[in-house]
């Protein structure tokens, strides 16, 4: 849920209840002044009454008493004390009824009690009820609206510099060169959050190039001394007085040197894609390199009497012909490297995809693993970089790599 | 030949001396740039090897004074640096060829060789080692006279031995000939066996001299010695 949904709810929620429960509260005051006022007016009443009895020495008529509802009747035991109570209240004229507050009391008169019943109408203060209720609900109704709207518009419109920064940080790639481009905004959270985010990523692109700048560095500085081995290892080679056992030694030295700068040069090419230092891109046939490079590996497969059987239809793409070599050069020698011995390779191409499926080890691979860095089976001579590099490759133009086993085969697929 | 060696690592420029330094080759060498230089402004040489992450400059500087001075020396650029703005680069300002760090001598006398037949001796694209000649252009061999078909990794693997002739030659450098990046290496030494039993017969059907001989355990020497 939104931050601004979020706050919207809950205030609109507190509003609500705040509301409703100060109009029960009021509701209960109000009737209560009433009542008393009510009882005030009985009271007087009363008195009236009284007064009128004692002065005429009979009881006021129905006229005498405006609209109030009077009546009177001799009480045969003790008198009975004076009580107010809620009644209903007859119109003499209208002949309707309403809601009335009535008083009834004892009344001596001539040696005898009386009980009088007198009741007034509660319309009054009815109505008066009923409009404050509806000023209520019209007030909540307008404070809901209100809130809503400030809510929804003036917050949203509050957060948008939030917003922006959160793009910013979204769209942020620590191998783009472009600068942050600050957010204004009145308010002072947002400034400092934005200042924050612009420090960190320059922080981070800094860190990143520097990164980038040292295995560039280490991976060049490396080449030197190798190539100090390689050539220190040909001219060793030339003494005639060296002797199988050494030259197995020096053999065991060529290989691991042939492996370090394979190696190197892999982490070299890692880099220059990531940061898409890559050659052009070119229109070129795939169909038309799949099969040369079929071609150029043909003997390895007759060596290892691997069957292989192709399903090369017309491809055209735009990339790089240095890296669909790597490319290819990496799922060939994948498929015959990780192969059994009189093993089966499929190589399919059509305008969708490109996959190569192998016969090898009996368990399907780890998918998840197998394309990260160094991520190699146990007894591979490989450089654990091979399939890293043809995702990353994928990568770089938008494929999409995965792995499948089925019936056997371990299959490479490149959607593009 | 006359070989101008311009590498600023003691290690590599020493071996590159010793290695070339036969076949009545003559070698000089620098360690920097200006060193090199004077050494151009007072001699001529056939063939300059050349870095280009030199501590008093880049080897592009050398290239440009070539061009400029309208030297015809042949120029292969050795470099630490594999990308291809480089490379092309060199090539663009007169490079003959362009070979990144590490590589085997025997790798770069080859090249040396093929490059130093086609540019440099005047139409004589011939290499001959006794009866064997091999063209470089018509990428023919002719055996005492007739002609032996050999296909292409054949062809690459014999112009390899004879321009490093006399030379024990590591498989290593061999494979790496041969099949570049296709594959590692270590893969690939099965596929040089067969190769290299091929290129025997097919030499010793028009020859009785075998000039084919494996060293144990690391590669292969052609001689006749």
């Amino acid at each position: 849920m939104k931050l601004a949904a979020r706050y919207n709810r809950v205030t609109i929620v507190v509003t609500l209840s705040v509301l409703i429960i100060g109009a029960i509260v009021y509701f209960f005051a109000i009737n209560r002044i009433a009542s008393a006022l009510l009882d005030d007016h009985l009271s007087e009443e009363v008195a009236e009454v009284t007064e009128y009895v004692h002065l005429h020495s009979q009881f006021p008529t129905p006229t005498d008493m405006d609209d109030d509802r009077t009546s009177f009747e001799r009480l045969k035991g003790k008198p009975i004390p004076t009580r107010f109570f809620d009644t209903v209240y007859v119109a003499p004229k209208l002949k309707t009824e309403h809601e009335g507050r009535g008083v009834e009391g004892t009344l001596t008169f001539n040696g005898s009690h009386y009980r009088f019943v007198i009741i007034i109408s509660k319309e009054s203060t009815q109505s008066l009820l009923q409009t404050i209720a509806t000023i209520t609900i019209v007030l909540m109704l307008g404070l809901f609206i209100v809130l809503f709207i400030v809510n929804r518009y003036l917050l949203s419109d509050l957060w948008r510099p939030f917003y922006v920064v959160l793009d910013h940080l979204k769209a942020f790639n620590v191998s783009d060169q472009n600068t942050f481009t600050p957010v204004k905004s009145k308010v002072d959270e947002f400034n400092e959050l934005d200042k924050a985010v612009e420090l960190m990523t320059k922080r981070v692109s800094g860190e990143y190039h520097n990164l980038k700048l040292f295995t560039e560095n280490a991976s060049h500085e490396m080449l030197t001394p190798l190539s100090v081995i390689t050539s220190k290892l040909d001219t060793l080679i030339q003494d005639e007085r060296l002797v199988s056992e050494q030259y197995e030694q020096i053999q065991d030295i060529y290989s691991a040197a042939n492996k370090l700068s394979r190696l190197n040069e892999t982490l070299l090419l890692l880099v220059k894609i990531e940061n898409d230092l890559v050659p052009e891109a070119e229109l070129v046939n795939f169909n038309y390199f799949v099969n040369e490079k079929y071609r150029q590996f043909q003997d390895m497969f007759s060596e290892r009497e691997l069957t292989a059987d192709t399903e090369i239809s017309n491809k055209q793409l735009k990339a790089s012909t240095y890296l669909l070599d790597i490319l290819l050069n990496n799922l060939y020698s994948n498929a015959i490297r990780h192969n059994i011995k009189g093993g089966h390779i499929q190589i399919k191409l059509n305008k969708d995809e490109l996959v190569f499926c192998n016969t090898g080890a009996a368990n399907p691979l780890n998918g998840d693993a197998i394309f990260n860095r160094f991520e190699k089976s146990k007894n591979s001579d490989g450089t654990g970089l091979g399939l890293t590099l043809v995702k990353n490759i994928c990568n770089l133009y938008g494929w999409r790599l995965s792995y499948e086993f089925n019936n056997g085969l371990h299959c490479f697929i490149i959607s593009f | 030949m006359k070989i101008l060696v311009v590498e600023d690592e003691q290690g590599l420029r020493e071996n590159m001396l010793s290695y070339l330094n036969e076949d009545n080759n003559v070698c000089e060498s620098s360690s920097d740039l200006n060193g090199a230089l004077a050494k151009l402004a007072c001699y001529q040489y056939d063939f300059i090897l050349l870095d280009i992450g030199l501590p008093d400059g880049e080897g592009f500087e050398l290239l440009n004074y070539l061009r400029t001075e309208r030297r015809n020396e042949a120029v292969i650029i050795i470099s630490a640096r594999n990308s291809l703005d480089d490379r092309l680069k060199g090539l663009n300002i007169g490079a003959d060829d362009y070979m990144v760090k590490p590589f085997h001598l025997a790798e770069l006398k080859a090249r040396m060789v093929a490059i130093y037949r086609r540019k440099l001796a005047k139409g004589n694209n011939n290499l001959v080692f006794n009866e064997i000649v091999l063209n470089l252009i018509e990428r023919t061999v002719t055996v005492n006279g007739s002609h032996v078909i050999l296909t292409r990794k054949e062809f690459d693997m014999l112009l390899y031995f004879m321009a490093n002739k006399g030379k024990v030659v590591a498989k290593t450098a061999l494979a790496e000939h041969l099949w570049g990046d296709e594959i590692d290496v270590h893969d690939n030494f099965d596929f040089l066996y067969s190769h290299i039993k091929n290129l025997r017969k097919k030499l010793l059907e028009l020859t009785a001299n075998d000039y084919l001989h494996s060293v144990y355990g690391i590669g292969y020497k052609f001689t006749d010695a």
